[in-house]
């Protein structure tokens, strides 16, 4: 009998691993397949304006595309729901590429995400930081033009020692490095730090909380911690990644960071800003119905007022906006019927 | 296959809303599902279970839904400890990991009970993660470490990864090797995220009361793809540790015969035997400070089953 499980569950593996190749062949020649149709397409539409227009034009039309895409990428930033504040890029592959990461970078910070973290667990990015850094410079001429480039401060940051701190400040945007030294070793320094004082009889250990140890483990009052990483690797796991600071962080698996376009990008973060949509729904009616019993005020009127219950949707923001004309406590507001098939 | 098993088992409400009974019903059938999916890991041989059911953020959820939370826990520990004869002749181990205080008085008795009474079984483990948060657990690591301190067992160059994982309420556990998480969330939310740091991440869609044996399968295939790789990276990261503590004794010796020594460089062999008694004292240390750490968490549940007994 046991050889029978045995077999089956062989079975199972092989069909897993060609199911997961088949996916990822499937997706890379879907996406070969969308670029040259869409690069035919645009080469069909413009040689015959590169060919009635001078030479100088075709120069030109280059910047002018990248100057384009930057404010594409500033208008779809702004067109989601919620940007992640903190954005964590986690590469669980063997080689990394340092372009692919570099791209990523910069379009992160384009869409206008704050504060960016590239992190690998060897260790690599920390080790290689200035070859790191002069690729991205690197992308950021080649993506945002010089136009664009002139208008970031790049500052590496130095924490007043010779030893160059691994942030660096590009286009409003705070950009760190990060290794595993940066998780529990962490922690474990701000420990010793803490038993050193408790020691030296500067504090007791009573006084020790989440608190102290969250200012200890925070590199400034401003950063926040990662609302969303993107692993890119088929390593399901955070391979030490920040272990204090992913309390709440989203996870969004992607399968590769080599060649990785800005469409993959910009769909997780589109998935996110859903999650997100969602989470603040919840939060908000919450409240509300914590006090279900006590007259709601008129803040409360106008949080659901802008949200409209789906109908059939199992989500307690919609369940709740659907029950609570019912139960008379506050006066009903239309379902919207349209909003029938949009996903809440 | 996995040797332990996480789950974050998420979903109770929305499955109570889908089935349009009461939350509580849904918390309940997330009771019996844990029931279910623990003898299918043991049909498994995986003979550790960790799970998250009780949250300190929980506490911020209404008085009714707490409340009756808290009577659910009490009800489910009170019939586990008539299930006693049950529980010896499977060995199973029931350990609480969390802030018990937060709780009220009657059911940290209870527990208390419960683990007191199946602490020396070992065939398999269950250890219930109730007014739990991961950074708590890490805080309150720390804090063990500044007492030990305190109490003049341990100093503060002692501190070291493997000290803290040691003052973790899971210090008995290995590191769960596959973590599961229902209903589709795809975050930790606070559990167990020192453990976790190399363990296989699995985020399933299917809600906790709706979960099948097929679920459980397909997240340990999803384990077992992931092995070689986890394997590799947990050993690179202990290898890391190691260094990381010989670099630490090294730099401790070197203060010491600064500070000690009388002036005269010392050769290679005396340098090598001041290393290695380093060592053997500071390790003799650490074990003295866990012996009196685990008689103190010992000491507070038999105090709590001695109340109840008395009341």
């Amino acid at each position: 009998m046991a050889i029978v499980y045995e077999f089956v569950w062989r079975v199972l593996h092989v069909l897993l691993h060609i199911h997961r190749t088949l996916i990822t062949w499937f997706r890379i020649r879907l996406r070969n397949w969308n670029g040259q149709l869409w690069s035919r397409a645009l080469t069909a539409l413009l040689v015959p304006i590169a060919l009635s227009f001078p030479n100088q034009k075709k120069l030109v039309l280059a910047p002018g595309k990248r100057v384009g895409r930057r404010y594409r990428w500033g208008a779809d930033g702004k067109s989601l729901e919620k940007l992640p504040d903190h954005i964590g890029l986690l590469i669980a592959e063997e080689e990394p590429r340092y372009t692919d990461i570099a791209n990523l970078v910069v379009w992160c910070m384009a869409v206008g995400i704050s504060y960016v973290s590239v992190y690998d667990n060897y260790g690599v990015f920390r080790r290689n930081n200035s070859r790191l850094m002069d690729e991205i410079l690197k992308q950021q001429q080649e993506l945002l033009g010089l136009e664009g480039s002139k208008q970031l401060s790049v500052e590496f940051l130095n924490n007043g020692t010779d030893k160059q701190d691994h942030q660096v400040v590009l286009c409003q945007s705070l950009l760190k490095v990060l290794s595993p030294d940066d998780g529990k070793l962490r922690i474990v320094q701000a420990a010793q730090q803490l038993c050193r004082a408790v020691e030296q009889r500067e504090k007791t250990s009573k006084d020790i909380n989440v608190t102290v140890l969250d200012s200890l483990l925070r590199e400034s009052k401003s950063t926040p911690d990662p609302d969303l990483v993107l692993k890119f690797g088929p390593v399901e796991s955070t391979l030490g990644f920040l272990p204090w600071h992913i309390r709440l962080t989203e996870f969004i698996s992607l399968p590769s960071h080599v060649d990785v376009s800005y469409e993959d990008l910009f769909s997780a973060l589109q998935r996110y800003a859903s999650l997100q949509a969602l989470e603040n729904k919840q939060t908000a009616y919450r409240h509300i119905t914590s006090n279900l019993t006590s007259t709601p005020t008129h803040s409360d009127s106008l949080l659901l007022r802008n949200v409209k219950g789906s109908p059939g949707c199992l989500c307690e923001a919609c369940w709740i906006v659907r029950a609570l004309p019912r139960l008379g406590c506050i006066p009903a507001y239309e379902i919207n019927n349209d909003n029938k098939n949009r996903s809440c | 296959m996995p040797k332990h098993v996480a789950f974050i088992m998420d979903g109770n409400r929305r499955y109570a809303r889908k089935r349009q009974v009461e939350r509580q019903e849904g918390h309940t059938q997330g009771f019996d599902k844990l029931a279910e999916t623990l003898r299918w890991c043991l049909n498994l041989n995986i003979h550790e279970v960790t799970v998250y059911a009780f949250s300190i953020e929980n506490f911020k959820r209404s008085k009714d839904e707490v409340d009756g939370l808290m009577e659910l826990a009490k009800q489910k520990f009170i019939r586990l400890l008539d299930e006693q004869e049950n529980l010896k002749k499977h060995g199973v181990c029931i350990r609480v990991l969390g802030d018990l205080t937060l709780l009220p008085l009657d059911l940290q008795q209870h527990i208390a009970r419960a683990v007191v009474a199946t602490r020396t079984h070992n065939k398999c483990f269950l250890n219930v993660c109730f007014a739990y948060t991961s950074r708590h657990e890490i805080a309150n690591a720390v804090r063990e470490m500044a007492w030990g301190v305190e109490q003049g067992l341990i100093k503060s160059s002692d501190v070291s990864e493997a000290l803290l994982s040691q003052c973790l309420y899971s210090s008995n556990s290995p590191n769960p090797d596959l973590l599961i998480r229902t209903s589709g969330e795809v975050r930790l939310s606070d559990f167990l995220l020192w453990q976790t740091s190399h363990s296989c991440l699995v985020f399933q869609s299917v809600l906790w009361p709706e979960y099948s044996f097929w679920n459980l399968c397909d997240a340990i295939l999803q384990y077992q793809l992931n092995y070689r790789p986890l394997q590799k990276a947990r050993d690179q990261h202990r290898e890391g540790q190691t260094l990381q503590q010989h670099e630490a004794d090294r730099a401790g010796v070197a203060d010491l015969l600064q500070h000690h020594g009388n002036g005269k460089p010392l050769d290679a062999q005396k340098r090598q035997e001041a290393l290695l008694n380093y060592t053997a004292s500071r390790e003799e240390r650490v074990q003295d400070f866990l012996g009196a750490l685990q008689h103190k968490r010992d000491s507070f549940l038999t105090d709590l089953t001695s109340q109840a007994a008395l009341a």
